[in-house]
């Protein structure tokens, strides 16, 4: 994107794994990559980033600096305008010239196009996936950065890495959704949702608002109002009442399943098949006969 | 010297009011300077008679004696300076009479009483009060008015001592005792004492203006320019298209964006924390708390004022920082409820809503910064008219097989128009509500439609979260719809419905007569149309919606139809929020108790086996957090009660 406006990009890398990035980059329209492995960058987060970039600024003096959407990336903009003190657009969904670009503000209800005032060099942060990556065929020549910290920017270490595994498909795209409730009763319970997952293969597990609050799961499983929207093959809805705030996340499923003992429960009422009775006789039957049929 | 003191110490207070005074005259502008009666009352209420002040006995007991002893102390600061010139100087007309000396022993007494009482509270209660205050500048202030008053009562004994009283000593009784102390008396300390005195009452008023104790002046002001109409309607945006863009505002972005009595608002705290007390996110464990906000918005506002004048000053721009994140955070922001209780707690008429909603504007509207999950609730009510994003032609489905009129375009309103709102349209538990209710209006006779498919979310959830502009969309298309179908009654279910189409809606051009649904079964059983309710076998606790009781003052005509109902110890004025209010119904709330959980187990407590509700959202909140706290309590509508008594 950034060869539309310009032919004179330049990129920058910092720590490990950076000087192996530069032929990507050059193969993606970069013709110098600023480029440094030292660990220090990933040790200490946000400010010896922000350091080098402010230098390389004040060296190269460019019109517009991009930002990818990381975490990192995000840290290390809104340090360089604190440094600069030029003008940070966050979250752009294209960049229009050096100082326009576009954005979605209301939830993505609304598309506005900012102009970007203020002093050189303009920082904007494009938003992921927003623009597809266009190879050039080109090369970049790498330019070492010199790295020289003054000690403060090192107060800031990095203690631990941790990285949650996800385990089988992920919500929104699975092709059955089943969804766990209050009436599972205890979060161990779950662990039966996860089995039938398994036997049906491309099957994820959700939950409803009130089991991600009584903290059985994490609301990144939550379905609903508040959470996520899926619209699978095949929803199943397991000791789920179906509370409105529930049903608006689901009722887009092509088939609603529901299983729960209360037979006033609403969900019965969106459902495609609704079966009254006792999920722990019910889920584990199912589970087996899923496995019997497959020949698993 | 005198007159250099009194000159330094009326110069420094005079160059503070200064800037005070212009700080206030920044604010941008709203309309507090009508229905002066109701103000004059007020300040009688709520300043003279104090009040909110007297709703707890002892520090209540400790305000009046201090506040009410400097009222009447007042002519004794001039007596003291009048005595410093000429030691036989008298006060004239009252000066020497009887009376006077009895109420100045008096009233000086109980103000050294109440810092005492005061020091107890705080010293020993301590309470929670207080958490976040500035204790060390209270001890101060509350030594300063100990020295005043002391000076005061020991001037007076040594002046008896001496012979110099003017009244009989019999009529001073604190002075007459404490004249034992000074023996025969002597001129020296009668002089030292005098000076004492006008010393520090000269001393305190530098310090006053620069400290919270600045309430002493602003409080009275700022409960004379408080709301005088219902706590529930917010004051409209004006978004004035016309302008030059960087004038358009959406709300409070920085300090200059506070209208003049939010800047009144922040002078008059005094850090007392009886809207920490009451509020629901405190009280759960959130950011928020009202009295922090305000103390952060008033440290703010003196830090970063000052400059936006003197820039104004030479004619410059000042870009001022925002006040989210540099004075509050977006957390704190979204913590509120707006269920109101700090605002009717506060006892000098701060109005913490209004900056909630004002900052929130700004950040909607201008920076489209909200918790990410709400973002569902703009786009179906841009997109469906609902929060849920449902299909509004199912709108009248909640009424299958019941007899319900749905209006069509083009025919006329009857009576009443029953205005249903989303919730009881949709969502399966608010349903059996307005079921019941429609049971019970059949019953009485009462001729009522509804507007179907054709009737919007009122707009209170997207106002209450600051998106002004679909507000007024939304508020202005239904006022269209009403005023087309002629309609001149409306009974809401929803409180929330019904605070809007009250309150709020009459600003943009509709006025229609407005109740409540508890309101009209009310008067319904009152003239004879319903059966008097019964709850046989029920042992019931009714719980007040913020929407219904503290901002609308609706709290008898529900409690009439749930008889021998157990009250909860938050009930009435001091009612607990459900947790929906001000569009938290479509936020997660992530950090701390649930405010639902703690509001159910308090019903729980209670014993009732049945908790009366007469709001959808308080329904759906409610009853969730019964399964959540895992206690067998039946949610019901006041409606359904009533209705399950037709049977």
């Amino acid at each position: 994107m950034a060869r539309r406006l310009t032919d004179e990009i330049e990129a920058v890398a910092l720590g490990p794994g950076a000087t192996e990035a530069a032929p990507a980059l050059g193969g993606h329209g970069a013709r110098t990559v600023h480029a440094s492995d030292d660990r220090q960058f990933e040790d200490h987060p946000g400010a010896p980033a922000a350091h080098v970039v402010a230098r390389l600024l004040e060296e190269h003096r460019p019109n517009l600096v991009l930002f990818s959407t990381s975490y990192a990336s995000r840290d290390v903009a809104g340090r360089l305008q604190a440094l600069t003190g030029s003008t940070l657009m966050a979250n752009a969904s294209a960049v229009l010239g050096p100082d326009h670009a576009r954005g979605e503000i209301l939830g993505g209800t609304k598309i506005v196009e900012v102009e970007l005032r203020g002093p050189d060099p303009k920082l904007v942060s494009v938003r992921p996936k927003a623009i597809a990556a266009e190879p050039s065929g080109g090369t970049a020549t790498v330019a070492p950065v010199r790295v020289d910290l003054p000690d403060e920017l090192r107060r800031l270490r990095v203690v631990e890495r941790h990285q949650e595994e996800a385990a089988g498909p992920k919500l929104e795209g699975a092709k059955v959704v089943i969804a766990g409730g209050r009436g599972l009763q205890d979060p161990a319970n779950f662990a039966m949702l996860d089995d039938l997952a398994r036997a049906i293969g491309d099957a994820a597990v959700g939950a409803s608002r009130a089991a991600v609050d009584a903290g059985w799961v994490p609301y990144s499983y939550q379905i609903g109002q508040t959470g996520k929207t899926v619209k699978p093959e095949v929803y199943i809805g397991v000791g789920i009442s179906g509370a409105l705030q529930h049903a608006v996340g689901m009722k887009q499923a092509k088939r609603i399943i529901a299983i729960n003992k209360d037979p006033d429960a609403p969900i019965f009422g969106l459902a495609d098949i609704g079966v009254v009775g006792d999920l722990f006789e019910v889920v584990p039957a199912l589970t087996e006969e899923i496995r019997r049929r497959k020949g698993s | 010297m005198l007159v250099a003191a009194l000159a330094v110490s009326v110069g420094v207070f005079a160059r503070r009011t200064r800037l005070l005074a212009a700080l206030v005259r920044m604010g941008r502008p709203v309309a507090r300077t009508d229905h002066v009666a109701t103000r004059v009352r007020n300040e009688a209420v709520i300043v003279l008679a104090q009040r909110k002040l007297f709703q707890r006995l002892a520090p209540g007991l400790m305000h009046a004696f201090i506040f009410w002893g400097f009222l009447v102390l007042f002519p004794t600061i001039v007596h003291a300076m009048g005595a410093l010139i000429d030691p036989d100087f008298a006060l004239p007309v009252i000066g020497g009479t009887r009376w006077f000396a009895l109420v100045v022993d008096v009233f000086a007494t109980l103000v050294a009483v109440g810092v005492g009482l005061a020091f107890f509270i705080r010293k020993l209660v301590r309470p929670k009060r207080f958490e976040g205050s500035h204790l060390r500048e209270a001890d101060f202030i509350l030594l300063a008015i100990l020295g005043i008053v002391a000076t005061l009562l020991l001037w007076n004994a040594d002046r008896i001592a001496l012979g110099l009283n003017e009244a009989p000593a019999a009529w001073s009784p604190v002075a007459n005792l404490l004249s034992g102390l000074f023996g025969r008396g002597s001129e020296a300390t009668e002089r030292a004492l005098v000076w004492a005195h006008v010393l520090i009452i000269l001393g305190f008023l530098t310090y006053i203006p620069h400290s919270k104790h600045l309430h002493i002046v602003t409080a009275a002001i700022n409960v004379f320019f408080g709301k005088t109409g219902p706590r529930g309607r917010l004051e409209p945006l004006r978004i004035d298209l016309e302008a030059p863009e960087e004038e358009i505002r959406f709300g409070a972005a920085t300090v200059s964006d506070l209208t003049w009595k939010e800047v009144v608002d922040l002078y008059s705290c005094t850090e007392c924390g009886r809207c920490q007390d009451a509020c629901p996110a405190s009280f759960t464990g959130k950011a928020l708390s009202p009295k922090l906000l305000i103390m952060d918005l008033r440290d703010h506002l003196f830090e970063e004022g000052p400059n936006v004048l003197s820039a104004r000053a030479g004619g410059e721009d000042h870009e001022s920082p925002p006040l989210v994140p540099t004075a509050v955070t977006d957390e704190v922001v979204w913590d509120c409820v707006t269920c109101g209780a700090c605002v009717r707690e506060c006892p000098v008429s701060i109005e913490h809503i209004d900056h909630i909603v004002d900052l929130r504007r700004n950040l909607v509207m201008a920076e489209s910064r909200f918790p990410q999950e709400a973002g569902a609730l703009l786009r179906n009510l841009e997109s469906s008219s609902n929060p849920w994003g449902q299909p509004q032609a199912q709108r009248a489905a909640w009424a299958d097989g019941l007899e319900v009129r749905v209006l069509e375009p083009g025919e006329s309103a009857p009576e009443y128009l029953f205005w249903v709102g989303c919730a009881a349209s949709f969502d399966d538990r608010a349903r059996n509500g307005a079921r019941a209710l429609v049971r019970l209006l059949n019953s009485a006779g009462i001729d009522f439609a509804i507007l179907g498919p054709r009737e919007l979310c009122t707009g209170d959830p997207a106002r209450r979260m600051g998106h002004e502009y679909l507000f007024q969309t939304l508020a202005e298309q239904n006022v269209e719809t009403l005023d087309g179908a002629g309609v001149r009654k409306i009974v809401a279910s929803c409180p929330h419905c019904f605070n809007t189409l009250a309150n709020e809606y009459p600003d943009y051009g509709g006025r229609f007569e407005v109740v409540h649904h508890t309101e009209l079964l009310a008067r319904l059983v009152r003239d004879g149309r319903l059966a008097p309710p019964r709850v046989d076998g029920r042992s019931v606790t009714y719980h007040d919606p913020c929407y219904l009781g503290r901002h609308n003052g609706i709290y008898d005509e529900p409690r009439s139809l749930v008889p021998s109902s157990v009250e909860m110890p938050r009930h009435g004025e001091r009612s607990f929020c459900c947790g929906a209010g001000g569009a938290r119904m479509w936020m997660e709330e992530r950090v701390g108790r649930q405010i639902a959980d703690v509001r159910v187990e308090e019903a729980a407590d209670t014993g009732a086996d049945t908790l009366a509700v007469a709001c959808p959202y308080c329904m759906i909140m409610l009853d969730d957090g019964t399964k959540s706290v895992g206690k067998d309590l039946d949610v019901k509508d006041v409606a359904q009660l009533m209705a399950e008594s037709l049977e």
